[in-house]
């Protein structure tokens, strides 16, 4: 079984990341939609989480894209269709709401 | 085979309506005989403090629908250690007696284990 | 693939719209939605009452047509929704309330409707928080 995990929160202030970090599986794969995006930013404590985790990343494109975040090449910038299709990729969604 | 549905909830109790309407959700699924688990996350642990006082904030005291749990056919509570251990709760002095206090890896096998999952 | 789709956070939400992109993109990639279920804040995207400043984007309306044109199943959650003013004629007059916020094509429904859906569909995904 494995999971996508959904994050819309900013990182900072906020426990919804590190909480998902510690139970995330070695098969699921995260999702960084809204202020979640934020997590992108270099030089960051989140920034450098996520890339010392390797896991499967992704990120919502329009997100990062209004944000002016660049996507590192360890994560993927996807649109709807793409989430649509990562959605019935995993066996099921957990978004953090 | 029912879909299990794993609850995970994350809200203090008296933190707007989140432990209440995460709850309903649960109780509505034991009412129709649904696979249903729950489980108390980061925050969520202040709902299974041992002594609280709901009345003092003229708020409901959820507790007693909490012990109803198991009457409603919902067995599989749990609870995060790390969660509690943050926030200076004593693992054994949970008021839900019933809820398992598990490790950050038992819960990424609960989530597995379930079919779908909804975090509030 | 059959999608239940339940959002949790208000039209004005950036999720809100996220929820609604999705919706449309299952859709468009030949999916079914057997269910849209509204619940916490998430009712209001069912509220006829909101008036959304018109430089901005109007969820209620965009929802109501999306529902509309392909005629999906669209269900808010009874409680939430009273517990947020979010009452159609029947609740008003129970209630004795001034305002009616809902009408079709919403159908005001208890947490059965939702449960109803995870079993139904293949997929849950949910929308909310922010």
């Amino acid at each position: 079984m494995s999971t996508l995990h959904v994050l819309s929160h900013s990182p900072f202030g906020d426990e919804r990341l590190s909480s998902c970090l510690r139970v995330i599986g070695p098969n699921d794969a995260l999702l960084l939609s809204g202020d979640a995006a934020y997590a992108l930013q270099p030089g960051t404590a989140p920034f450098s989480s996520l890339h010392a985790r390797n896991l499967k990343l992704f990120v919502l494109a329009e997100d990062a894209q209004a944000r002016a975040l660049q996507v590192p090449d360890w994560a993927s910038a996807i649109d709807y269709p793409a989430f649509v299709e990562l959605s019935i990729h995993y066996d099921k969604v957990n978004s953090w709401l | 085979m029912a879909k299990s549905l794993l609850i995970i909830s994350r809200q203090a109790p008296w933190s707007g309506p989140s432990a209440r309407e995460a709850l309903d959700i649960v109780l509505a699924g034991g009412a129709f005989d649904l696979p249903i688990g729950l489980l108390f996350l980061d925050d969520g642990v202040f709902q299974l403090a041992a002594t609280q006082d709901a009345k003092a904030l003229q708020q409901k005291d959820l507790s007693a629908n909490l012990q109803a749990l198991p009457m409603f056919g919902v067995e599989d509570l749990f609870v995060c250690a790390d969660s509690v251990a943050a926030r200076g709760l004593d693992p054994k002095g949970l008021s839900l007696e019933e809820a398992r206090v598990l490790s950050a890896q038992d819960i990424t096998a609960l989530i597995d284990r379930y079919d779908q999952v909804i975090t509030l | 693939m059959k999608f239940a789709i339940a959002l949790f956070s208000a039209a004005h939400a950036p999720s809100s719209r996220r929820a609604l992109l999705f919706a449309q993109a299952a859709l468009a990639g030949g999916h079914e939605i057997v269910r849209l279920f509204f619940y916490q804040d998430g009712v209001y995207n069912a509220s006829g009452s909101v008036v959304t400043p018109q430089d901005e984007q109007d969820l209620p309306k965009q929802w109501r047509t999306f529902v509309s044109e392909h005629q999906l199943d669209g269900v808010v959650c009874i409680a939430a929704a009273l517990r947020r003013g979010v009452l159609n004629e029947e609740e008003a007059q129970r209630y004795q309330r001034e305002a009616v916020a809902v009408g079709a094509p919403w159908e005001l429904s208890g947490l059965g409707q939702l449960h109803d859906a995870v079993q139904d569909a293949d997929r849950l995904i949910c929308f909310g928080g922010a």
